[in-house]
């Protein structure tokens, strides 16, 4: 068994962050960092209500309050061209209406924004704040989501589009389920739960001129954040600038441009001043969208052996009434396993709450809580092992598709993980592990992500003295993307990373994705090796010219690098520095931009990362306390770029699971339609003592067909199903299966 | 001084309240007598406004203190939070704001060489006292053994919980309250981290308690 | 946040006048809850006093009793070695609670004054009796899990507040007897910490017995031989960093496994900390048992009452009970 402390031996050397010493000294500037003379401060007043109409909205005591520049409403918002003017009778939003900020007077949510206080320094405009009074005129709302179930329907962007992953599946027969061997079925309910970054959402808008806008955002895509301006403003997109080089975490929250986006840009607006906006924490609950409330019930028919004979699985998440949203939520279970009968369903329910969005694993981490619950509760009524009723079930391609699957180390992974686990050491029977008084248990469970990749572009900029700077506009929320693309040109270009600078977060460099969807390194770590191999062939026909350089007749595929040189082969010569061939060509550098983009190879393979976890809890018998005591997790997410930040980010994703299982829930008082946990005292994510030391393994193959790298993204596949596993645990320590998230103790005593 | 009305709102109407109520009046009672042996403190009829020590009006208050070594005279609006004396006045943006209510740690920083959080205490306060952030936890250009650790250990991702964690850390060691993973856990339990860092730290923190580096 | 006055000043009499002469002034020491009441405008004052040049800082042995002073840090007291030889209890139950930095901002007098963590006592759009009387309280019907089961009236009607009080230090010196000294322009009461805290009653918004006005200079507890066999055991959702669900401050002098004394506070279940007297009462004489324990257990459950969503307390409380009382008896 792994020693808990230790973590498995790297098979080669990462590079430390590339940003890590402005992150440790303070240096590193987020979206509210950046110094504006004559700026001024924003704060948001949000309704009180969930469904009703503004009636009046009086700030004249804000408006003379000491320091107050504009009280910013519906009433006098220099509006938003894309908005149009409210079409008069104002009528409700209908579905599928991006919400309108500061547009007209109706109340779609309890936390909408409904005026917004500038003044020249946050504490004034804070009072300000408080001396707005709106005044509404209510009217009966619907927020509670397992009261209202029965009205959960087709999403109606589905209903239109007949190829939507999300209309009704049938594999094989339908009926199946009614005749299995063995049968399983229950109902798994996850509240709602927020990304709740460290870092809250924030914003610095300044108008450069009457037609050029310049953002400093907490956003996870600075080209969509763009483009989502530029449209909403009616500016030419290279007129608005989006910089977001730092974001404190996000997580998904910051995957769209949210109202308050808007809001600040329209306060610049009508203040003709910077302004900065910064959302307090509770605004945090309604402002920025949530994993949405989910029901799940999943019915799972074997043969007495364990072969899985048919699943039904359906799902309905909670949305707004004003838009849709939907997830992945029951798409994993026709592909997870082998089943000849499946058959899954999606609905929504609309509510009078503000439109859900993605949170890390979105639907995935969901849809497999459910799931994975479901063949744990299986292998129990089996009395078989629950890894090895995953191995017998094991899909060696893709049973929905019907495709060969790029890759798939699944195995390897459930090998690896059980050793360094000791998973042998588990009593097949609940309840009968203990140690120290605590009930002991172990769960694991399996977890999987689609495979994304965009198009994107980098360009790499050889210069004179041979550093290199290479640029993309994608983002870092957290995993290091500057790390591991400093990495892949490092290898590339045979450069010391030292003498790298890799560029992000800033709309005007070349396109590339939003960090969402674990795409990145696909996507832009796929990019910045052509523009790598590009650079590297540029510089082989600067040195063809160059007389006596040896490089005549070399071709491009045998060329070699390294500390900066080019070698005409693997094995001989001294090559020619980077440096002598620029000078030769009297050259101050050498630039190249390059695209990279996925091919005809989707159509003929499947393609997914898979991994596992293993966990091992102790539930006090007395108070129902569960604590987690170790976990072992293992993934194959293709060729690894950079072991220490991929590990640190497979150990966050275990760390947002563990949350999600035990702790993290928005609870809403339905009376009112208002979240009662407005913070992180009442919503809990876990501290320090919650998590103990966590075991990261990687098969580390390059997956041959998905890029030229072989690397898939690991964010999402890190916490897709650590809930099923920590709750598979629990029932292991207490023989208690808890289908509802998340495990406190009231639900284990 | 006795709230007749709390007498009857919490009298004994189930039989659990007895012990407690009896107790109650029994204490009221005697309450009432100490409360009589008072000591005679002449000085309690001074005029209202001869204690004033620094009558400040609502709008501005003078303030001096030193911040990273420098000493510092300035005039702050009384509402204003240390970390938002030190980001929005100051520009030393290092010290992060999470909650703004004392629950998440990334605030920390170090007045007279103790961890507090800046979110939950005044500028007006810190009148006199020495404050240490993270711009000022390194010395010049060298990093100091706790940066050190977090680069190598990798105690962090997004980096915005990060200077309120090494904050923690040092006076975490400083404290004497680092012996063990399980103790640097619970000492350090009032640092939130949201991309799940935690492990990392905790390596990072022993790694420099063991090594024995003057923190 | 409302403009405010702000006052230093340097002696107890200065501080008190300062109060005297403006209604609507506030003592800040720490900080850590007013500055978040504050925040949120559920506190406004107009003068806001800093105490933190007074002189009452210290820790001292005085005869028969502990005084420790009412600015006496969290931490200075949970680390003090009066405190940790005499009232490991107290240590216990202060290290229990918020973080290492709350610790050290948080003092001694402020910690008795914290309001609940109720959450419809901090977000303004709900009804709350504790922060407006008479609006109603959101908490009884809604969601109520962190609610408390004792100290409520249902005599005249439905209970006005059902909030906690979320002190973990309240429940130690409430198991050890300890007596709170305030200051007022009269002089000094002294008032017993069964008397300190409050039941709702039909004056919720008042948590104490402070009257307007006064300043707390210390907390004196009195000498007790509860050096040893003592625990405070706390229950939370998550592992540290959080309010308690329930917890226990249980002290037990103990001859040849014969208990002598017992002591006994809950948290988390009352507007005020729950001593539990006549479990104590019970396990007087009693040797050091299961049994003998879970006895107490039952008897301090008598007159619980749950409401939606927290009748786990029910089954919570009493098993925190025998377990502080097995951990404090030294027994496993």
């Amino acid at each position: 068994m792994a020693n808990a402390h230790q973590n498995p031996a790297e098979p080669h050397p990462s590079l430390d962050r590339v940003d890590g010493r402005l992150k440790v000294t303070g240096a590193a500037t987020y979206s509210a960092e950046y110094p504006f003379e004559n700026l001024a401060h924003a704060v948001l007043i949000t309704s009180t209500i969930a469904k009703g109409r503004i009636r009046t909205i009086d700030a004249k005591a804000a408006e003379t309050a000491p320091g107050v520049l504009a009280v910013l409403s519906h009433m006098n918002s220099p509006g938003v061209p894309a908005y149009g003017s409210v079409k008069l009778p104002a009528e409700r939003a209908p579905v599928g209406t991006a919400f309108r900020v500061f547009y007209d007077e109706f109340i779609y949510f309890s936390g909408q924004p409904v005026a917004m206080v500038v003044a020249n320094t946050p504490e004034q405009a804070r009072h300000a704040a408080s001396l707005v009074h709106v005044d509404y005129e209510s009217e009966k709302h619907q927020t509670d989501f397992e009261a209202n179930l029965s009205k959960a329907a087709v999403a109606t962007s589905v209903q239109r589009n007949k190829t939507s992953p999300f209309q009704d599946y049938d594999r094989g027969n339908p009926d199946a389920i009614y005749t299995a061997e063995v049968k399983i079925e229950a109902t798994y309910t996850i509240p709602t739960q927020h990304h709740q970054p460290l870092e809250p959402h924030a914003i610095i808008a300044v108008w450069e001129a009457d037609d050029k806008l310049t953002v400093y955002d907490k956003n996870q895509g600075v080209k969509s954040a763009q483009g989502n301006l530029a449209q909403a403003f009616k500016l030419p997109r290279e007129n608005v600038k989006v910089n977001s080089k730092f974001i404190g975490g996000a997580f998904g929250s910051g995957i769209r441009v949210w109202p308050h986006t808007v809001a600040a840009v329209l306060a610049a607006q009508k203040v003709n001043r910077p302004v900065k906006l910064v959302l307090g924490r509770e605004l945090m609950f309604t402002s920025v969208g949530y994993r949405p409330f989910t029901v799940q019930k999943i019915a799972i028919g074997a043969t007495k052996d364990g072969q899985f004979t048919a699943i039904t699985h359906e799902g309905t998440g909670q949305t707004s009434t004003y838009e849709e949203h939907l997830e992945r939520t029951i798409l994993a279970t026709r592909a997870m396993y082998v089943c000849p009968n499946v058959s899954t369903r999606y609905r929504l329910l609309n509510l009078d709450v503000n439109t859900p969005t993605w949170m890390r694993g979105p639907g995935d981490a969901t849809g497999m809580f459910a799931l994975e619950s479901a063949l744990d509760e299986l292998a129990f009524a089996l009395s078989i092992d629950p890894l090895e009723l995953r191995l017998r079930n094991h899909a060696d391609s893709d049973p929905e598709r019907h495709l060969p699957w790029s890759a798939k180390s699944l195995k390897d992974c459930y090998r690896i993980g059980a050793e360094q686990f000791g998973w042998k050491n588990r009593i097949l029977e609940p309840q009968t592990m203990k140690a120290d008084g605590m009930l002991v248990g172990y769960g694991m469970a399996s977890s999987l992500y689609g495979f994304h990749r965009h198009p994107s572009k980098a360009k790499a900029v050889l210069l004179a003295d041979g550093s290199v700077v290479v640029q993309s506009a994608t983002m870092d929320i957290g995993p290091g993307t500057g790390t591991a693309m400093t990495q892949i040109a490092a290898t590339m270009l045979g450069v010391n990373p030292k003498k790298i600078r890799f560029d992000l977060g800033d709309s005007g460099l070349p396109d590339a994705p939003g960090q969402n969807g674990s795409s990145t390194i696909p996507s832009v770590g796929s990019a910045v090796h052509a523009v790598c191999k590009a650079l590297k062939i540029k510089l082989l026909t600067l040195a063809v010219a160059i007389p006596g350089s040896g490089f005549a007749d070399v071709r491009p595929e045998d060329v070699t690098v390294k500390n900066g040189r080019l070698f005409p082969s693997a094995d001989s010569s001294p090559g020619i520095a980077y440096t002598d061939i620029l000078k030769h060509h009297k050259l101050t550098q050498v630039e190249v931009t390059e695209e990279s983009k996925p091919g005809a190879e989707r159509d003929q393979y499947s393609m997914y990362s898979f991994g596992c976890h293993f966990v091992e809890v102790h539930v006090s018998p007395v108070t129902g306390e569960v604590r987690v005591k170790r976990v072992v997790t293992c993934a194959d997410v293709g060729k690894i770029i950079n072991y220490k930040t991929a590990r640190s980010q497979s150990i966050g994703g275990v760390v947002g699971g563990i949350g999600m299982a035990l702790m993290e829930e928005s609870a809403m008082d339905h009376r009112y339609g208002r979240y009662v946990t407005t913070d992180f005292a009442s919503y809990h994510i876990p501290v320090h003592a919650d998590i103990p030391q966590i075991d990261v393994f990687f098969v580390d193959q390059p997956d041959p067909y998905v890029n030229p790298i072989g690397s898939k993204g690991l964010g999402e596949i890190a916490i897709v199903g650590v809930a099923a596993a920590v709750a598979n645990a629990v029932f292991h320590a207490t023989g208690k299966r808890i289908r509802q998230l998340p495990i406190t103790p009231d639900k284990l005593l | 001084m006795k709230d007749k009305n709390e007498i009857d709102a919490t009298g004994p109407r189930r039989d659990g309240d007895h012990h407690q109520e009896d107790r109650r009046l029994f204490l009221k009672q005697s309450l009432a007598m100490t409360g009589l042996t008072l000591t005679p403190f002449s000085f309690f009829n001074a005029e209202p406004d001869s204690y004033s020590v620094l009558a400040g009006n609502a709008d501005r208050v003078d303030l001096s203190l030193t911040i990273n070594g420098v000493k510092r005279r300035l005039s702050v609006d009384p509402r204003t939070t240390l970390l938002d004396l030190v980001r929005e006045q100051l520009g030393l943006t290092g010290t992060k704001k999470g909650c703004d209510l004392g629950q998440c740690g990334a605030c920390t920083v170090h007045v007279d060489g103790q961890r507090v959080l800046s979110c939950l205490s005044f500028a007006v306060m810190q009148q006199g006292r020495k404050i240490t952030t993270i711009e000022g936890l390194s010395n010049g250009a060298s990093l100091h053994p706790m940066q050190e650790a977090f680069i190598k250990h990798d105690g962090f991702q997004c980096g915005y919980c990060t200077p309120g964690q090494l904050m923690s850390a040092v006076s975490c060691i400083r404290e004497g309250h680092a012996n063990s993973e399980a103790e640097i856990r619970e000492y350090m339990s009032g640092n939130l981290c949201r991309c799940g860092a935690y492990p990392n730290i905790v390596k990072a923190i022993l790694a420099v308690k063991t090594s024995g580096q003057s923190v | 946040m409302k403009p405010f006055h702000y006052l230093r000043p340097t002696t107890v009499k200065d501080a008190i006048n300062a109060l005297a002469s403006a209604p609507n002034a506030r003592f800040i020491a720490g900080g850590t809850n007013l500055i978040d009441l504050m925040k949120r405008g559920l506190v406004a004052p107009e003068k806001l006093v800093d105490i933190n040049s007074l002189p009452l800082k210290k820790i001292e042995q005085k005869a028969g009793f502990v005084r420790i002073g009412a600015l006496a840090l969290n931490s200075s007291v949970a680390d003090h070695t009066i405190i940790a030889a005499k009232h490991p209890l107290l240590a216990q139950a202060l290290k229990a609670g918020a973080s290492g930095q709350l610790r050290n901002m948080a003092t001694m007098g402020g910690n008795l004054l914290q309001r609940t963590r109720c959450p419809y006592f901090y977000d303004t759009a709900f009804p709350c009796n504790k922060r407006n009387p008479g609006s109603g309280c959101s908490a009884l019907e809604g969601i109520n899990r962190l609610h408390a089961i004792f100290g409520f009236s249902e005599k005249t009607g439905p209970p006005t507040c059902i909030a906690v009080n979320p002190s973990d230090l309240n429940v130690a010196l409430s198991a050890l007897d300890a007596t709170v000294v305030v200051q007022n322009t009269q002089g000094e009461r002294r008032i017993p910490f069964a008397d300190f805290h409050r039941l709702p009653g039909d004056r919720p918004d008042r948590d104490t017995t402070l009257e307007a006005g006064e300043l707390i200079v210390a907390v004196d507890i009195p000498d007790a031989p509860f050096a040893r066999n003592v625990h405070y055991f706390k229950v939370r959702d998550r592992a540290s960093y959080a309010f308690g669900l329930v917890s226990v401050a249980a002290a037990l002098d103990l001859d040849n496994n014969r208990i002598k004394t017992a002591r006994l506070a809950l948290g988390g279940v009352a507007h005020k900390p729950w001593r539990l007297f006549e479990a104590e009462k019970m396990l007087v004489g009693q040797p050091v048992s299961e049994t003998a324990f879970r006895q107490a257990a039952e008897v301090a459950m008598r007159d619980a009452k749950a409401f939606e969503h927290n009748a786990y307390k029910l089954k919570l409380a009493p098993n925190s009970i025998r377990q502080a009382l097995t951990l404090a008896a030294g027994i496993s």
